[in-house]
């Protein structure tokens, strides 16, 4: 018979396609530091799925060239110089699929290239919340405004049940019979058990009709315990440098690092807040928009903003309750390093889980040694601080509180920095 | 599927290959699966009924996968291969008129597989299936004995290079240089010895300098490995790699069969997509018409076939121009428009209306079904009218200055343009012709590559990619000789560093 339906199922074709995606996420693993300074994806909304498209591998071959993506042959109605419509179709050139990496995916993807454990919640500060109370089950005791009546009548009705079956094997009688007698005594199985004794005994009900028979230990009430959540919830005090001397390009990077920063304390906390402080010579609250589009002309004082952040911490974000991470970015002017100073031992006495500065310093290529001047430099001297150079990033933490201080002179060492801020220690309260 | 769809669908299978003879095809006893459509999926990504495991495979299942799955309810795929007994699949989910269309559609594909005469050639390569399905367990054996890592490498490179061969696609280069040598010299004497006795009228004997020259040939040609230049790249490493293992060896072999065996179909492409087509349409209209299936089927029909040749705005559907293509040479043959006196003819409207009842369009289109491959058709059927007809344009990616996107736009729709591109694409395939020169440069194994330069450069980014995987297989330096902004240039790759020599 040449037309037959065979018998076969294969998975060939799912586990080499795994094969093939397992590849594409090591490639997107190599490339992390420049996918992560991607601008479409942190100008892109916040909690929106953010796509990255990644290209399906190709096995490479000796190729011509130029006549790269985008260019090919096309058939209909057209002249030189209509546009035929965005992105060519995927009907059935294959250069053109991609795969769509989600934005969680490649979070994923990220703390797995930092050698970060999936997070545990109990690694975590938790907050303890009451909430009143709530019904948790049922006990046989309780104050008589808990009982449970549906479940009681329950219990009542296989007493009855109860009663009834062995009122029928003591004395032989009809289930009618021994109904009667229960429902004249009340439910006492020892009167109803003396009546059917009594030859005397007239059964006058019709049907047998079940009703609840309570003894105390058939009453049913409401288990009632405190409510109590363990929550973690964070707050990042997000604080930027808007004067003249913060420009573009600055500004991006502080936007980036603080994107990722958000990104990850999101997937840490069940609840993150976010607060923007922008300042210049004065510092105020502001939302998330103005916060990137604010650009100032003038000087510089920082300690406005911290002293700002104090205030929030005090008054909205107290440490008993929240886990409060504050980011300051500028490019390390200010013209009151000793105000600053005290700002900063003010927030470190209220136990913050973490103070970041990160200063922005665009240069060509990374430079090993610190600014000489600034407010990196101001710590430096005021601190006992401790200065750590890697590869690609240089930072200083401090000896005695949470602190981290890294310098970002390229896109590139957005990712070094994120490493560093992500390290277990500095985000987990011991 | 049920029985009795199953009973009528055996009942046409019968017809169609009566009328497919009754139309003057070629057929044969072809094998039809009817299978789930994940079966067809991993038949199209594979090229075999059953290959070895490789990502690209997944790579291509998942696009298809996709595809698929965006198209709905059904999908016009069929998979037939070109065996001693041809195999082909049928999607069980399709519809009924569907699957018939599928089964006209390969009868299409059959005839041609027998009637073409590079695609014929394939057939002997019918092996290769069964090839194909051993090596499936025996790479597994070997992943599970030399790491899953080093067989994908050695797959990865051997793919790399697997389309690089002779342009005569069933030319068998000898790789081994000994034997290669000895056919060489005694050519070359041959030549040179009946020419030194005695001159002809049409040849006027060597001079001395000719002479010397042969004799210097001669002499370095006992230093020189391969002793003439190899294109099957991947057949001399296997053969001459000093580091590769038994097990690679075999990896490679196969990898490089298959593509032996492939590249043929590639250079007919839309002339048997075309036909099949072509065919088809003409066994489906007298099915309807011999009331074999009724107006239900002729919609499902209609749909499907119309969605598998409509216009494509970025991409040449093989199907539609394919289609398009017998039926312009079938009508112009019919009517006549060939010949020295249409061609003579300078009155365009007489042109137009040109019909002599020559009838010969039948004739032709089988006979460019048997004796053309794509090149050969672009360059002699895709006439100005027909591209203005099919409406082909070369689009380009641009950057609207508004928003900053990427659009698409018709940059060129100039029929002879078109026609240089398309004959330029289809000429090789995509491929450059890159030889084996030297299998011992600087005396010391290394593998000298020289391109056959053509007018286009290489993608530096595959090339580099190209030279790692060739460095993998050789494990010794490897050079490259091509052309840049018309100058020489030699690329080499030593197992870290890629080196660019230009000559100055």
């Amino acid at each position: 018979m040449p037309i037959t339906i065979p018998d076969m199922v294969s998975e060939q074709g799912k586990a080499d396609a795994k094969r093939h995606r397992d590849k594409q996420k090591e490639v997107i693993k190599n490339n992390l530091p420049h996918i992560i300074a991607n601008e479409n994806i942190i100008t892109g909304k916040r909690n929106k799925i953010i796509k990255i498209p990644v290209k399906s591998l190709q096995i490479p071959r000796f190729r011509p060239g130029q006549t790269g993506d985008g260019v090919g042959i096309g058939q209909g109605e057209g002249e030189p110089g209509d546009v035929i419509g965005g992105r060519p179709g995927s009907e059935h050139g294959q250069d053109i699929i991609e795969t769509e990496v989600e934005l969680e995916e490649l979070i994923d993807l990220m703390l797995e290239d930092l050698g970060l454990p999936k997070l545990e919640e109990k690694q975590l500060k938790t907050i303890l919340l009451e909430l009143g109370y709530k019904i948790t089950g049922i006990v046989k005791s309780g104050p008589w405004t808990f009982l449970n009546s549906r479940a009681t009548v329950r219990e009542g009705l296989k007493r009855f049940w109860n009663f009834l079956n062995s009122l029928i094997q003591e004395t032989g009688l009809s289930e009618l019979n021994c109904f009667d007698a229960l429902k004249k005594s009340q439910g006492d199985l020892g009167d109803a058990l003396a009546m059917l004794r009594n030859p005397d005994f007239q059964v006058t009900a019709e049907r047998v009709e079940p009703f609840p028979v309570f003894t105390k230990d058939d009453l049913r009430f409401e288990k009632v315990d405190p409510n109590i959540s363990y929550q973690s919830q964070a707050v990042i005090i997000a604080m930027m440098d808007v004067s003249g001397s913060m420009y573009d390009q600055k500004k991006y990077l502080a936007r980036s690092m603080l994107f990722w920063l958000v990104t990850f304390l999101q997937r840490i906390y069940e609840h993150v807040e976010i607060r923007f402080i922008i300042h210049h010579t004065q510092a105020k609250i502001v939302d998330e928009d103005t916060f990137f589009k604010t650009q100032e002309s003038g000087g510089t004082y920082c300690y406005t903003a911290y002293e700002l952040a104090n205030g929030l911490v005090e008054e909205e974000y107290p440490t008993s309750q929240y886990n409060v991470y504050v980011w300051h970015f500028s490019d390390g002017e200010d013209f009151d390093h000793d105000r600053t100073m005290g700002e900063i031992k003010k927030l470190f006495a209220k136990k913050i889980n973490m103070l970041g500065y990160g200063e922005i310093e665009p240069s060509e290529k990374y430079n090993k040694n610190l600014p000489d001047s600034g407010l990196m430099s101001a710590i430096k001297s005021e601190f006992s601080t401790q200065q750590v150079s890697t590869p690609e990033i240089t930072m200083i933490t401090l000896k005695t509180d949470p602190f981290l201080g890294v310098v970002i002179q390229t896109k590139e060492q957005l990712l070094p920095a994120l490493k560093e801020f992500l390290r277990k220690e500095r985000w987990t309260n011991g | 599927m049920d029985k009795l769809e199953l009973e009528r669908l055996i009942f046409l299978e019968k017809r169609i290959k009566e009328i497919a003879e009754e139309f003057g095809l070629l057929t044969t006893d072809i094998d039809f699966e009817i299978v789930p459509a994940q079966r067809v999926l991993e038949g199209m990504a594979y090229n075999f009924p059953k290959n070895f495991s490789h990502w690209s495979f997944g790579r291509d299942y998942d696009m298809h996968r996709t595809i698929f799955e965006h198209t709905g309810q059904g999908i016009p795929y069929e998979q037939v291969w070109n065996f001693e007994r041809p195999k082909a699949l049928v999607v069980e989910t399709n519809p009924f008129a569907l699957k018939v269309l599928v089964i006209a559609h390969v009868f299409g594909h059959v005839d041609y597989f027998l009637r073409n005469n590079l695609v014929q050639h394939g057939r002997s390569f019918a092996d290769i299936a069964q090839e194909a399905r051993d090596a499936t367990d025996r790479f597994k054996k070997y992943e599970e004995k030399y790491g899953a890592d080093e067989v994908e490498k050695t797959i990865d490179a051997g793919m790399s290079i697997q389309w690089q061969q002779h342009l005569d696609p069933f030319l068998e280069e000898e790789l081994d240089n000994e034997l290669a040598r000895e056919r060489l010299i005694e050519i070359t004497r041959a030549k040179l010895e009946r020419n030194s006795d005695f001159g002809s009228e049409f040849q006027s004997p060597l001079t001395k300098e000719e002479k010397d020259q042969i004799e210097k040939y001669l002499r370095h040609l006992s230093q020189l490995a391969p002793p003439r230049p190899i294109y099957d790249i991947l057949g001399y490493i296997i053969k001459h790699s000093l580091s590769l293992k038994p097990w690679q060896k075999d990896v490679l072999g196969v990898v490089r069969n298959q593509a032996r065996a492939l590249s043929p179909m590639g250079r007919t492409k839309m002339a048997d997509e075309g036909w099949a087509t072509y065919w088809h349409l003409q066994i489906m209209r007298k099915l309807f018409e011999e009331k074999l299936l009724d107006g239900n089927d002729h919609g499902v029909f209609n749909d499907f076939h119309s969605a598998v040749t409509r216009e494509s705005r970025t991409d040449f559907n093989w199907y539609r121009v394919g289609l398009a293509l017998f039926e312009d040479i079938k009508e112009r043959w019919d009517r006549g428009c060939f010949g020295r006196d249409f061609e003579l003819c300078e009155d365009p409207v007489k042109k137009a209306y040109w019909d002599n009842g020559a009838m010969k369009g039948k004739e032709k289109i089988f006979q460019v079904a048997s004796f053309y491959s794509d090149r050969m058709i672009i360059e002699e059927f895709f006439t100005d009218e027909f591209i203005r007809k099919m409406r082909l344009y070369l689009y380009q990616a641009e950057e609207d200055p508004s928003t900053g996107d990427t659009i698409y736009g018709i940059a060129e729709s100039r029929p002879e343009v078109i026609r240089m591109l398309l004959k330029h694409a289809f000429t090789l395939y995509g491929m450059m012709p890159i030889k084996v020169q030297n299998s011992n440069h600087n005396g010391q194994q290394q593998l000298y590559l020289k391109h056959d330069f053509s007018g286009l450069e290489m993608d530096p980014q595959y090339r580099e990619g190209t030279m790692r995987n060739i460095f993998y297989l050789w494990n010794r330096k490897v050079y490259l000789e091509s052309i840049e902004d018309s100058k020489q240039i030699l690329y080499s790759f030593d197992g870290h560093k890629h080196k660019t020599e230009k000559d100055k």
